[in-house]
């Protein structure tokens, strides 16, 4: 019989091949020695995390990461049926995420909303080009908890600063926060307009979001 | 008090930085480029050599007397007319103005044609009245004049094209469609960017100029390559530049390869080799600037980048210079002074062959 420290490095290593039947078995294999918290914790979530490092370094691909999320997502539902209900995977957050108008970039936030639902957040991804007053309506719309500004352009970073002083007028900011980012966007572009963090790329973004959501 | 010398951040702020301190950020930078690429960081003597032009008084410098190199000029032909809240300077005026001005006024060895528009699928339905330009350019003109565009894939997917966007199909865990929407799109940009060409040569332009490959990931890439394949194929004399649109090919797909590599994750010195293979005359390496570094940490990382590439490179490798990239801070006019000194480093120390 495997020991504990080899059943994880299995589940662990599931997730990493971004197989799902692979991490099922894993799962399987797991079950009756640890508990399901432990294989989540310490096996699939584990493993997740050295997906985020593998991505980051350019040696996994967006794709990888969804196949790997979407593994995971199989493996905690077997396990949510042994859990109690109090222990159950919780909904870390909802998150509406998009580039500012006049700015068409896509795939950095395109890659941002994949990581964050990967996560385990709720992404309402708006797209590109959008009115700054679409961000607040689609923020109260799905009770948001944080709102995703991203600006490739000089010219249009000045629309993540509209759309916080459109939250402050419509007296939303204190119950939403706020990530920019983008090429042109910095830590001091965020705290100048108040935005509660800047992210320089798609892990950063999750790890400040979780910080921000899960930790307020 | 340690001597200061006036720098900038990435974002442009000006900053003020003793000489101990330069020489740390350029090894930073130099060290991140090798770590991530998997490429030898700067020497000592190469960092002394980029701090000493870092820190050179003059507001511009220029490279020695016998190391100039050849400059060209994407879409410069709209810089001088457009007016978009960008670079552009809004003084009415033709393309062909445009174009003559760099030729004859700021010394462009080559210059480049393009649309307002400015990416291959665009061009399309205003294609009689680009090759009407190329022509009357090509009259008036002595320097080789390439044609322009981005290959910019994102304009297959919706709402702009036909094929359902893999963002949104990755997000609802549909890989494998999201697999075959870019696989599609590739498909069309290769074969709309060969339509656009097969006209403009006949129409006399001298080649074309790939500019930002990849920016929709490695479709993008995909397609592009195999463009310049089938462009070299019919025209063996078309001059090629293949021009990057970042320092990293994003996994967009993850699992396209061309003649046996896998495109994903490729930096500046494994992409180069590949636009050979494909066809390019001159290969084009970008090198990203990072907006909350310092200017030495940035030039410092994108020098190691572009050595390795020109390095690798059996090609030319005309470095692409400017906002927002090869070191140079990201601003609408980037600042002279740093886009002099990158630009320095980048023929004296990483040994470009053009900019």
């Amino acid at each position: 019989m495997a020991s504990k420290e080899e059943l994880i490095q299995e589940l662990s290593d599931a997730i990493i091949s971004c197989k799902k039947d692979r991490v099922l078995e894993a799962v399987e294999k797991a079950k009756g020695v640890m508990e399901p918290s432990e294989i989540i914790e310490k096996g699939l979530a584990a493993g997740m995390n050295e997906v985020g490092t593998l991505f980051e370094r350019g040696k996994l691909f967006l794709p990888h990461v969804m196949m790997a999320a979407d593994a995971m997502t199989a493996g905690v539902q077997v396990l949510e049926a042994d859990m109690p209900v109090g222990e159950q995977k919780k909904k870390m957050g909802v998150i509406v995420n998009g580039t500012v108008e006049g700015d068409v970039h896509d795939i950095g936030k395109s890659i941002v909303s994949t990581m964050l639902q990967s996560a385990g957040f709720e992404v309402h991804d708006i797209g590109r080009d959008v009115p700054i007053r679409d961000f607040v309506n689609k923020a109260k719309e799905v009770n948001a908890d944080m709102i995703g500004l991203s600006a490739l352009m000089t010219t249009t970073l000045p629309g993540q600063k509209e759309v916080i002083e459109l939250l402050k007028e419509e007296g939303m900011r204190d119950r939403v926060k706020v990530m920019v980012g983008g090429a042109p966007a910095t830590q001091a572009w965020a705290d100048k307009i108040s935005a509660d963090c800047y992210a320089e790329n798609a892990s950063e973004a999750v790890a400040k979001a979780k910080e921000l959501i899960v930790g307020k | 008090m340690a001597t200061e010398y006036a720098l900038r951040m990435g974002d442009g702020k000006r900053i003020f930085l003793s000489k101990e301190k330069i020489l740390e950020e350029l090894e930073a930078g130099s060290a991140d480029a090798a770590d991530l690429g998997e490429i030898p960081a700067l020497n000592g003597n190469e960092i002394d050599k980029v701090a000493e032009i870092l820190m050179m008084p003059g507001k511009t410098v220029s490279v020695e007397q016998g190391m100039e190199v050849p400059v060209t000029h994407d879409i410069g032909t709209l810089r001088i007319d457009g007016d978009q809240g960008n670079s552009g300077v809004g003084i009415p005026s033709s393309r062909l103005v445009g174009c003559m001005m760099h030729e004859r006024a700021f010394g462009a060895d080559t210059m480049e044609l393009g649309h307002i528009d400015y990416s291959y699928k665009p061009v399309k339905p205003v294609i009689s009245n680009e090759c009407q330009a190329m022509e009357v350019c090509q009259q008036n003109m002595i320097v080789p004049l390439f044609y322009g565009a981005m290959p910019n894939m994102g304009l297959y997917y919706t709402p702009d094209g036909p094929f359902e966007n893999p963002g949104d199909l990755m997000k609802a865990f549909k890989i494998q469609e999201a697999w075959d929407s870019m696989e599609h799109s590739a498909e069309h940009l290769t074969r709309d960017t060969i339509w656009i060409m097969q006209r403009l040569m006949a129409s006399g332009s001298d080649g074309v100029n790939f500019d930002t490959i990849g920016a929709a990931g490695d479709g993008d890439f995909f397609g592009s390559l195999h463009a310049i394949e089938a462009l070299r194929k019919e025209f063996p004399n078309i001059y090629i530049e293949a021009g990057m649109a970042g320092e990293c090919v994003l996994g967009m797909h993850g699992e396209l390869k061309y003649e046996g590599t896998t495109l994903a994750g490729l930096w500046p010195h494994q992409q180069a080799p590949l636009a050979a293979k494909a066809g390019a005359s001159v290969f084009g390496p970008v090198c990203n600037t990072n907006t909350s570094k310092t200017s030495p940490w940035n030039l410092g990382r994108a020098v190691t980048f572009m050595k390795a590439a020109v390095k690798a490179s059996t090609i030319p490798c005309h470095v692409d210079m400017g906002m927002g990239v090869g070191g140079i801070p990201m601003l609408e006019t980037p600042p002279i002074d740093a886009v002099t000194r990158a630009s320095k480093a980048m023929v004296e120390v990483a040994g470009v062959d053009g900019i």
